[in-house]
This record gives structure tokens, sequence and C-alpha cells, in this order.
């Protein structure tokens, strides 16, 4: 049967090239982990860059929550990140909804439009934020924390998510005005569920880019208490010189909810338009 | 007459709270950047109007603007070639029913989740010329190899760009796959029943319906390759003379390290009109059909 | 089920932001108040109490929220806020803050060209009044106050004074019959023997250049001598002269014989510590706080000693300082409660229990290092006998000092000769004087 051994072989040829493939790129993950169980003794005893010390340093780790303050960081990411990027998202789908649905003048225009924030470099924008912000007192909230990224979120997320709204064939905006749809219920019952792929993706991507940002949060947010994890896994560098294995510990423990996130959403990319293109 | 007015409104409705946000958080910088980019500033002082002189300026008597905008158009080439193509390639693999297919997904994602920082320092490391990686394994398979990554002028823009890679592939990865997942399988299975083969398949078919991944793929990477920042910042920061400086770089040392603020907005307003003549087309071009 | 989701999710939503906006508004009420320092903030008048914001790095912060607390619960009139940043971080945050108006009352910052920025555009108060009053000169030493002004005007309260040598390996020179040098010959001599016996005779590391400066500065001091190049840090003698080629040329050499680590161009001058350590380098210019910096690496500091690199005249050093700078605007009820604070921050107690996160010895008049830094008395000595000069990339505008780094690659990497380097360096002096 030669189409069964083709399949054999083809599978066997995707596994072996995967597994180089994950080798490679292993190794710098590899180093961040090494790095993180070692102690400055173990880096100036001359040890090498992938031998992993005789006493695994848990106090790094440790050392990251209490004089890092890595637990108060992550729990105000949290805040910003599981605020943002639900209404983020919900925004740009509204937006993204009317430009490809409804009866608007010049979309493509305004999707263009849309664009051009995706292309503004945030440096540009930190005085100008910078003054406002300290004129209406939004200064060190949160609130103008989430303003700002939400701003920064629309063009990416309104061009994925019309992007996705596009590829949804209009027959079933018929089908669904027909039965009697007006246009928020074809938004929310018929649409969304079918752009989930999308969202998902959105919402990794949007988490992700937020629990990671920096620059915005180093210049909107002084008060310690408040800050998120960029900023804060900055405290881990001296002055003149850094601890890495207590900044790759730090560096560890702030990814574990990133990953979770992804992992709980990631299915979506299973599901598929199987069933809704059926119906 | 009145029906058609009352849809229109209630449309408008739906652009509203993205439009607000949209215009304060960004529109309003842009304009505060042009209007800057037209003065000679250096923050704090006096303003004073020099019109068009620092992109002039720029062009003309910038040698180090030249070359970040160089660099750039490098970096835009190597993106779309190399990451756009692996990411794709890793997409239509993991794209593949097999088991262990959710733990690669996630392991070639995982990059993307590690704070900028981090990603310098492993690489820093890794390139190290003595006791790095790269070196330690050459000695190993024998070759006298004591290459020095980051610090060769010739080299080291190619170093910085395969540590960016590792870290970025990940985020067309998930696009492509998003987007695989709207290729029908019907619609394939029919392909296939009327004769197609495994690469016909592939570039006649399931490439087309994923013109809009295509688009959103492209434009995002086209903007991150003119954005790039962390990884060369934390690498290199821009050398060794000016091998690795990028226009982002550059345009962070003008503003904030020698407080030309005007000839730093400068660069910023060129940076978004440059990706604005290459996207702007390209997404109406795409988006006219319909 | 997924609208409903959405639905549930978006109420939440809203009602935490209500929640939110409300909360945090007034949560973090006395910072965002007291922030704009440009602005009367209301809070003196009203409590009576006088609240002040200070911008600091975040190094010190193990020490400094001990210090404020115990500071704000003893002075029931005053409130301290601090916030903190990296080394970076604070120079982007004090520049934002400059452009748009929200500088907080006081705030760390270095010397040289990096604290000129905001004397010479008015951000600063000008201390020299209050310095006369309280008698500063008593207190602080002349070379840190010198520091701290500019044009006359002083600008800060100096709050460290470092100087550097160059740190060696007294064991590794021990091993190879090596003394400290007298001459800068016999200095080349020393380097030639490490690198025979497969020792690096430099650590050093040039990303930002700043490290690589500490060297090729001394090659300037060398072959121009004292007042030449006191005269081509005021860019009142150009750079395109023998003594800056002579000065390249020599660190092209050093470069080509291996003198430094290899591709020490791009590494990070934080770690060039981990090769003195393990002993693959024998040299490390460096300031006296790294006599800590070995300690707290759990490091032997009796394999250490220093010397001043022998050069010309009296082999001057390198020193710099750094100081805290106050708004311009503050009232004098504001002015006042920062510099009790200061005081208080600096007094003997506080340095004695938190001695790890200071620069000691501080720059005052008296001041010593905890015993346990054997170093550091003779570091400090070198900077009274020998004399000091202001460290290049604060005496530089940045511009300049990025123009002089890039052609410390350049010439490392064969991309420029000596000669064109000099120019170079005088290019960008030019192109910096006629902006």
């Amino acid at each position: 049967m030669q189409g069964k051994q083709k399949k054999i072989f083809n599978k066997t040829a995707l596994y072996v090239i995967l597994a180089l493939l994950a080798l490679v790129w292993i190794v710098p993950v590899f180093t961040l982990v090494v790095t993180a169980l070692k102690s400055k003794q173990d880096f100036y005893s001359g040890i090498g860059l992938f031998q992993l010390p005789e006493n695994i340093a848990w106090g790094n780790f440790i050392n990251a929550f209490t004089k890092g303050r890595l637990f108060t960081y992550m729990k105000n990411d949290l805040i910003v990140s599981g605020f943002k990027v639900p209404l983020g998202i919900l925004v740009e789908a509204l937006a993204a909804y009317a430009l490809t649905r409804l009866n608007i003048k010049h979309k493509t225009g305004i999707f263009i439009f849309f664009l051009i924030g995706m292309m503004l470099p945030m440096q540009a924008a930190l005085v100008p934020i910078n003054i406002i912000y300290s004129k209406l007192n939004l200064l060190n909230t949160y609130f103008g924390l989430f303003y700002v990224y939400i701003g920064f979120g629309i063009s990416f997320g309104i061009l994925i998510l019309r992007g996705f709204m596009k590829g949804i064939p209009k027959d079933i905006d018929e089908a669904a005005y027909l039965d009697g749809c007006n246009k928020w219920q074809m938004f929310l019952h018929v649409i969304l569920p079918i752009v989930k792929p999308a969202i998902a993706t959105l919402f990794i991507t949007d988490f992700l880019s937020t629990w990671n940002e920096y620059l915005l949060a180093s210049v909107i947010i002084n008060d310690n208490a408040m800050k998120t994890v960029p900023v804060g896994l900055m405290t881990f560098v001296g002055e003149h010189g850094t601890d890495y294995g207590y900044l790759c510990a730090g560096v560890l423990i702030a990814i574990i909810p990133v990953m979770i996130v992804y992992l709980f959403f990631q299915r979506y990319f299973v599901e598929g338009m199987a069933g809704a293109v059926k119906s | 007459m009145k029906k058609r007015v009352k849809t229109n409104i209630g449309s408008y409705i739906f652009l509203m709270p993205a439009l607000i946000i949209y215009l304060s958080v960004i529109v309003f910088p842009v304009f505060y950047s042009l209007y800057i980019s037209l003065f000679k500033w250096n923050g704090i002082g006096d303003m004073e109007l020099v019109g068009l002189n620092n992109y002039i300026n720029l062009f003309v008597s910038d040698p180090i603007f030249i070359t970040a905008l160089k660099n750039n158009i490098i970096w835009i080439v190597l993106t779309l070639v190399v990451t756009m193509t692996i990411a794709l390639a890793l997409a239509v693999m993991l794209n593949k029913q097999f088991k262990g297919r959710t733990f690669f997904r996630g392991f070639f994602y995982f990059p993307c989740v590690i704070a900028p920082i981090a990603v310098s320092i492993i690489w820093r490391w890794i390139y190290n010329p003595s006791v790095g990686f790269i070196n330690e394994f050459a000695s190993l398979l024998g070759l006298d190899f004591s290459q020095s990554w980051l610090s060769d002028p010739k080299v080291s823009i190619y170093a910085v760009f395969v540590a960016a890679l590792w870290q970025a592939v990940g985020q067309p990865m998930i696009l492509f796959l998003a987007g695989l997942q709207g290729v029908s399988t019907e619609v394939l299975e029919a392909a296939v029943i009327d004769g197609a083969n495994g690469r016909k398949k592939f570039f006649k078919i399931t490439i087309p319906l994923m013109k809009e991944t295509f688009v959103i793929v492209i434009a995002t990477l086209i903007v991150a390759a003119m954005k790039v920042f962390d990884v060369v910042q934390g690498l290199t920061g821009g050398g060794p003379n000016n091998a690795t400086q990028m226009l982002s770089t550059y345009m962070y040392s003008q503003t904030f390290t020698y407080n030309n603020v005007g000839i730093g907005t400068a660069i910023s307003c060129i940076m978004v009109i440059i990706m604005m003549l290459v996207i702007v087309p390209y997404v109406s071009f795409t988006a006219k059909d319909d | 089920m997924k609208s409903k989701k959405i639905i549930s999710l978006l109420l939440a939503s809203l009602m935490l932001l209500s929640v939110i906006i409300t909360g945090c508004g007034n949560g973090g009420s006395e910072t965002t108040e007291s922030k704009s320092g440009t602005e009367t903030t209301g809070t003196s008048g009203g409590s009576g109490k006088t609240s002040v914001t200070f911008w600091t790095l975040s190094t010190r912060q193990e020490a400094l929220d001990e210090i404020a607390e115990s500071f704000n619960a003893a002075n029931d009139d005053v409130e301290v806020t601090i916030s903190y940043y990296d080394t970076d971080g604070i120079k982007d945050a004090c520049k934002v803050a400059a452009s748009s108006g929200t500088l907080p009352n006081m705030w760390f910052n270095w010397g040289g060209s990096l604290g000129r920025f905001y004397v010479d555009n008015g951000a600063t108060y000008d201390l020299t009044a209050y310095a006369k009053e309280n008698g500063w000169s008593d207190i602080f030493t002349s070379g840190s106050l010198s520091l701290c002004t500019f044009d006359d005007q002083l600008a800060g309260y100096p709050t460290s004074y470092s100087v550097l040598n160059v740190y060696y390996r007294k064991d590794i020179f021990e091993q190879y019959g090596l003394e400290v040098p007298t001459t800068f010959e016999e200095f080349e001599e020393i380097c030639a023997t490490l690198k025979e016996n497969g020792v690096t005779p430099i650590s050093t590391a040039g990303l930002n250049g700043w490290h690589v400066m500490r060297f090729v500065e001394l090659l300037v001091e060398y072959y121009a001598g004292e007042e030449t190049h006191d005269a081509l840090s005021t860019f009142d003698e150009s750079w395109d002269n023998e003594y800056v080629i002579q000065a390249l040329t020599k660190y092209k050499e050093f470069c080509e014989k291996g003198y430094f680590p290899d591709g020490f161009v791009t590494a990070n001058p934080d770690d060039t510590r981990l090769a003195m350590m393990t002993g693959e380098c024998a040299m490390d210019i460096q300031g006296q706080w790294y006599d800590g910096q070995i300690l707290s690496d759990g490091g032997d500091l009796s394999l250490f000693g220093t010397f001043a690199l022998p050069t010309s005249g009296t082999s001057r050093v390198s020193a710099f300082a750094e100081m805290t700078q106050f708004n311009a605007n503050n009232s004098a009820e504001e002015l006042e409660a920062c510099m009790r604070f200061m005081d208080y921050y600096y007094n003997d107690e506080n340095v004695e229990q938190y001695a790890d996160f200071y620069n000691l010895p501080l720059p005052k008049i008296g001041s010593e290092a905890p015993e346990k830094y054997i170093n550091i008395p003779t570091i400090m000595e070198t900077a009274e006998t020998n004399g000091t000069f202001t460290i290049t990339d604060q005496a530089f505008p940045s511009e300049v000092a990025d123009g002089l780094f890039n052609v410390q690659d350049a010439v490392a990497n064969g991309e420029m000769t000596p000669e064109e380097g000099a120019a170079a360096i005088q290019a960008a002096v030019e192109a910096y004087q006629s902006k």
C-alpha cells in the first residue's frame, strides 16, 4: 500500500524536522533556565554556560518574590491586562464589524486611517500623552494606562478582526437578516462566534504585549506599588552589574501567567470554522 | 428616508468607542510630532522654527541616518523573506494532525513570551566569543572558530536578526495557524477530488484562501521591522560604530540622549511616512477587490 | 454562549472601571497631587503638611523605603514619596517629565553634561545662596561641590564622588613577578608579560562606549599632557591633533595585540567584573564602588589592589559626581522639606546602618568608608595627591561622546585609522558647536 507508506514517511519526516528545529529553539531557553538556578558565586567560579551548579540557587526565586516584589508587579499587570484585553477586543470588534458589514461611507479610508496607529513609534507619543495626562490628573492611574494601551492596540485589533470578518461569506448575513436579526444580534450571536480563532489569537497577542509593555508603563506609573512586571523586572538590574541568576529567575516567573493564557486560548485554533460554515 | 438615517447613525455607534480613543491616543500625538518636527527644540527651552530643515539635514548631511535607513530596509527584507517563510512553514507543519501538536505549538511560541531584556542577555551569552554556545559548539566539532558575532560590523546585524527571529517567529506563526483554520476542509477535499496534489493544493488554493491572513501578517511584519528597537538596543546599542543602528534606536538617541527633540521627532515622522507609503497601497489594493 | 460571556465581561469591566476611576484617582492621590511641582500643590496650605516627591534609582530601594518611613514618622509636617527607576529609565523619565512640566520636587542625577541639561534650561533650583547660608563649603568636599557647579550656579546636593583607578589582581601579578608600574612603559611591559602567559591584560567592554573610554582618556592624558587634555575637554583645542592620533594609535596597538578580551567592542561593561574574578583578566579600570561589589559577589578582596595609571605629570585620575537636583519651582517650604529629607538620608546613622546602599566615602568632609573596603582609602588618596580631571563622558555633550565611542569601535575594528578617528571626533565636536 504505497499510500500508507508515504503517509508514515511523511509523518516521520515531520517529527524529525520539528525535533531538530525544537532542539535549536530550545538552546536559549535552556540557558535562561540554567542561569536562573545559579547563584552569584556560581557565576564567578567560572562555570560553563550550560553546566548545572552543584547547589540549585532556589534563593533566586525566593528573592524575586521578597526583595523583588514580583508578586505585586504580577498582580498589577494582571489587573491591567485582565481589563484592557477584553475591553480592547470588544472595542476593536465593534469597529471591525462596522467596517465590514455596516452601511458606512469610506470604509476602506477609515480602515487605513486606523492603521496609522500601528506605525507610530511609542516613543513619539510619550511627551504628548504625559502632558495631557498631567493636566487631567490621569498620571499614575490605571485608567490612564488602560486608555493608552487600548488606543495603541486598536490598529492591530481592527486589522485582524476585520480581516477575519471579511472572510465570512455574506450569505450568512442574509440568512440571519431573514431570520429577523438586527445589527446587534448579528454582531453578538452570529459574527463573533465565527471569528473565535481570531479573537483567541488576539487575546493571546494582546495579553502578551500588554503584559510585557515597558515604555508607557514606566512613564505613566510612578507609584512603586502600582508598577507592572517589565518595569519591575528592570529593578532587578543593578547599577554597576546584574545578578543574572536573580534576574533570570524573575523572568521565568513572569512568564507563567502568559503561558497560562496561551494554553487556555490556543485550543480555539483547533475548532476552526467547520461548524460555522456548515450552519 | 427616515429608516435610512436611523440605520446610518446606528452603524456609526459601533465605530464610536474606537474612534474616540484612537483620536486622543494616536492622532493627537501624530499631529504633535509633526508640529514639533518643524522646530529645533531641546525639550525644555525655547523652540526655534526651522521648517523642513530637520528633514533635509537628515537626508543630506547625516550619514548615520542613512545607515540606519539602510539597515531597516535590510531588516524588512530579511523579515519578509526569512521570518515569514519560517512562520508559514511551521504553521503548516503544526496544522497537521499528530500527537504532541499542541506541545510543539506552545514550544515555538514560547520565545515570544520572554521579556525583551532577557532575550538580549541570553543571546549575548550565546554569541560570546569565548564561552558562548556557538563557538563552544563549533570547537566541539573541531572547527577553529573564534568569530566575534556581535562586534564584527560585517556580521553583527545578521547576528542580531537571528536573535530577533528566534523571539518573533511565534507571533506570525499563530496568525497563520488561525488563518489556516479558515481554509475549510470541504474546499480542500474538493480540490483533491479534482486531482490537485499536495504542492499545487497548497499554492493554488490554501494561500489564496488565506489572503486576508497574509495582509495581516505582511503589514504587521513590515511595521515590526521598521520599529525594531528592544533587541537591537539590548544586544549592540546600535554599534559597533553604527553597524546595527536602526531608525528607532537613532531616534531614541536624538530625542532622549542628545536632546535634539525636533530631529528625533522628524525621524519618527519619516518612519511613519515610509510605512504608510508601503502598507497603504498594499492594503487598499487587497481591500478593494470584494 | 460566547456572546453571553462577552456581555457579562463587558458589564463587569464597566463596573470595575468605574470603581477604578474613582478609586485610583484617589488611591495614588498623594503622588498625583504633589507630582506637578510646577503648580502650587495646595497640599502645604491645607493640612499643614508639605508633600514632596523624590525620584531615584531602584538599587537604593531597600534602604530608602525604610529611611523614608522613619523620616515620615518622625516628621509629621513633611511627607516624602519616593519613586524608583532603573539607570536608563530615570534618564528617560526625567526628560519626559521636563518636557511636560511634571518633574518631581527632587531627583537623582549625574553630574556633567547629564545634569547640566536641566541647569542650562532652568529646570533646577539655584542652590548657590542656600549653600552659602548653610555653610556647605564646610560640609561638602570642594571637589564634589565644583562638580555640581555649572557656570557659577550650584545645582545639586552632592551625594556621591567617585574616583577611578586601575584595579589589578595582586596574586596574578605576583605569579608572574610583576609590580605596580611607575611609568607607562612599565605598564606596557606588564601587559606584554600577561599576554604571553595567557592572561588578557585589561578587562573592558565596549557596549555604549564608556568603559573603553576610561582607558582611552588616560591615553589622551598620557600623550597630550594635563593642560592640553583639559583644553581638549572644553573644546578649546581641536581633537584633530597629533596627541589624539598617538593615543588612538596606541589604543589600536592594544587591540591588535589582544590586550582586550575577544569581541569586547559589544560586550556589556557590567560584566567586566566576571573576567577579573575568574582570573581571565588581570586589570580593570573602575571606581571605588568595586570593593563593595567584589565583596557582595563573594570575592576575596585581598586579591585586589589598585594603582593610578602612570600617565604624564602627576598621573591624574578620572573623577565624577552624582547629586540630587531640585525643582526650580519648589516653594520655600518644599525646598526646606526636601533638604531636611536629604540631610536625614545622608546622616551618619543611616549611612552606617545601610552602608551598602551608599557610594562611600560620602562627598562630605571627614567622611570615611567602612574598613572592610581596603582599597578605598588608597583610591581617594590618589584623587588628592595626583589630582583629578572630569571623566570624559560627563565632560562631553552626549552627541560628541557618542562620536568618540563610534571612533573607539571603528579603530578597534580597523574601519578607521587613528588619523581618521581623530578627524571624526573633531567633526563631531564641530557639528555640535554649530547646532
